[in-house]
């Protein structure tokens, strides 16, 4: 009796699990596996069977014959600009949004509009913005600003895309952080004003180390997505000027599906693979010491 | 000092409105041009539109098969959701009431895909896919988002399991009840919150992807989504501004009207799933 239980309870949990496992197998690790494979093999989608070429792709990375380590170092780049400008700018705008007047809900949603668009279509609205729309307040205010290469300058192209990425995501962390002010106890920070705080003091020494979570989620996410920026690059340069805007994951995929070099891609991917990572855990190390400290 | 408060909200208030019709501004603008015709996209494209036409909408709509598109996202959606739910929250369960090696296994197997970016594994996904026949069909498609769905949903519903007495399972076991039917009349629509969190998440993943879509459905018009419409109208030397913004804004309402009916909903979600998550 008991032993037909624990049986009925094992076939119970595998039928309960299995199909949860299996779905995740055949998107996620088998082609994780045949990556791996692809990465020491040399083909181009048409030959029937790669060609086994052991390490050479990953030689070829290394020693710069194929350049891929810019584009890894373009993605960095572009993640620590990424985070530090959605953080900033959110957490500013939050403290902005948790203050109480007329109509903050109709403010906060404004901001989180663009976070429901896709980030294609949002870099295409960009796209005619810089490419048409700087043009014409340029005709009409005559700032030079307005009529700089905005795409067109491997620097300026840097910063636009940034931006672009930072727009799109920013209404997420807005709510972000502004779910975690309102989680700040009012006592705490009207105990700051009785002895004398003023608000930016207390801001610094009472509210921003008690939104140490919040803060945590916050850069661990757009450090992630920072990370995987591709349709917004796609959308708007496409890598551009030069390969000045060429994010690791466009090179995988201009170099798979563009170029046919399925084993050099796979190699890349890999690589990609172990960067983020690499970084990512070594980020939340960091950080899930600084919040024991707090 | 109450006068002062006073002033300073009033100040607040126009630096925020400034700052937020500045940041609005591009998609109020992407909606200004889908009503212009095609030489006052070029001549002037940040004014208002001197006569509105809405002749890029009737153009689009026949062009891309609109109503054929919509009908696409919306299934590719539904399908994805509905795998995504239920096998997590099958899993889920187990994994938290049945703590042993193999649940323990089986709960580090689901969880850990979530480190692998989309682009380690896209080239042999799609060479796997087509073996299997996934790939160039609507329900295929969402079949696989179940797979790249469950590693967060499990998470997050696993998360969750914890806060449900397991007495409520056992009272189940005792009126006679298998686990599978106490599962879904008894724990099931005690997770609707976290359910909702889930289908907040995914819904506007899923409905906005691009890269995914792109690799397999992108080939014929009977399987396109709608974002992969819009991204042939850009794709070409000269685009046509009016008829992309057009398609853009197609492409996008729905989202938006949704939000605007649902937005504290939406917002709750997105916050939950991230802190879980």
């Amino acid at each position: 009796m008991r032993s037909n239980r624990k049986k009925r309870e094992y076939i119970e949990n595998f039928l309960f699990t299995i199909p949860a496992v299996i779905l995740v197998c055949i998107v996620m690790y088998i082609p994780f596996v045949m990556s791996g494979y692809y990465s020491l093999t040399e083909w181009n989608g048409i030959a029937k069977e790669p060609l086994f070429i052991g390490l050479k792709n990953f030689r070829e990375i290394f020693t710069g014959k194929v350049e891929f380590l810019s584009s890894l170092w373009f993605t960095v780049r572009y993640t620590l600009l990424f985070v530090i400008m959605s953080n900033v700018i959110a957490l500013a705008l939050a403290v902005a949004l948790t203050k109480k007047f007329p109509l903050v809900n109709v403010y906060r949603s404004l901001f989180f509009i663009p976070y429901i668009m896709s980030m294609t279509i949002v870099g295409f609205i960009w796209k005619f913005i810089f490419t048409s729309g700087f043009k014409s307040l340029f005709s009409l205010t005559g700032w030079g600003f307005w009529n700089f290469s905005w795409l067109g300058d491997p620097k300026l192209a840097f910063i636009s895309v940034t931006l672009v990425g930072v727009w799109q995501s920013l209404g997420f962390y807005i709510v972000l952080y502004i779910a975690g002010l309102q989680a700040v106890p009012q006592e705490v920070l009207e105990a700051a004003t009785v002895d004398g705080a003023s608000g930016v003091q207390s801001f610094f020494r009472v509210t921003l180390p008690l939104l140490g979570p919040s803060m945590t989620t916050c850069i661990f996410m757009s450090l992630t997505n920072g990370l995987k920026v591709f349709d917004i690059i796609l959308a708007l340069t496409k890598g551009g000027p030069g390969t000045s805007t060429y994010s690791a994951t466009l090179q995988i995929y201009n170099d798979a599906f563009t170029k046919n070099m399925y084993g050099l891609g796979s190699a890349e991917a890999m690589l990609y693979f172990f960067a983020v990572l690499v970084i990512t855990q070594v980020v939340l190390r960091v950080m899930s010491r600084k919040e024991v400290d707090l | 000092m109450a006068k002062r408060r006073k002033r300073n909200t009033v100040i607040l208030m126009i630096a925020l409105t400034i700052v937020s019709l500045v940041f609005i501004y591009p998609v109020f603008l992407m909606f200004l041009n889908s009503f212009k015709p095609f030489g006052e996209v070029v001549s002037d494209p940040i004014a208002l539109p001197k006569a509105p036409t809405m002749e890029n909408y009737t153009y689009v709509i026949k062009k891309i098969k609109y109503f054929n598109l919509f009908i696409n996202n919306v299934m590719i959606t539904v399908i994805g959701i509905l795998g995504i739910v239920v096998f997590s929250s099958l899993a889920a369960y187990i994994l938290d009431r049945r703590r042993n090696t193999y649940t323990k296994i089986v709960h580090t197997l689901l969880i850990t895909p979530m480190l692998i970016p989309f682009q380690t594994i896209m080239i042999t996904l799609l060479k796997a896919m087509n073996v299997i026949h996934l790939d160039q069909s609507r329900v295929g498609l969402g079949i696989q988002y179940w797979g790249f769905g469950i590693p967060m949903a499990t998470f997050i519903f696993f998360n969750f399991m914890k806060t449900i007495p397991k007495e409520l399972d056992e009272s189940a076991m005792i009126d006679g009840a298998s686990t599978f039917r106490g599962f879904i009349s008894v724990i099931f629509p005690l997770l609707k919150p976290v359910t909702f969190t889930v289908i907040v998440i995914d819904v506007m993943w899923i409905w906005n992807d691009f890269l995914l879509p792109l690799l397999m459905v992108n080939s014929s018009n009977k399987t396109k989504t709608l974002v992969l419409a819009s991204y042939t109208f850009v794709g070409q030397m000269n685009t046509k501004w009016q008829y992309a913004m057009t398609a853009m804004v197609l492409t996008v309402l729905p989202s938006i009207i949704v939000f605007i009916f649902l937005q504290k909903y939406i917002v709750e979600g997105v916050v939950a799933g991230a802190v879980k998550g």
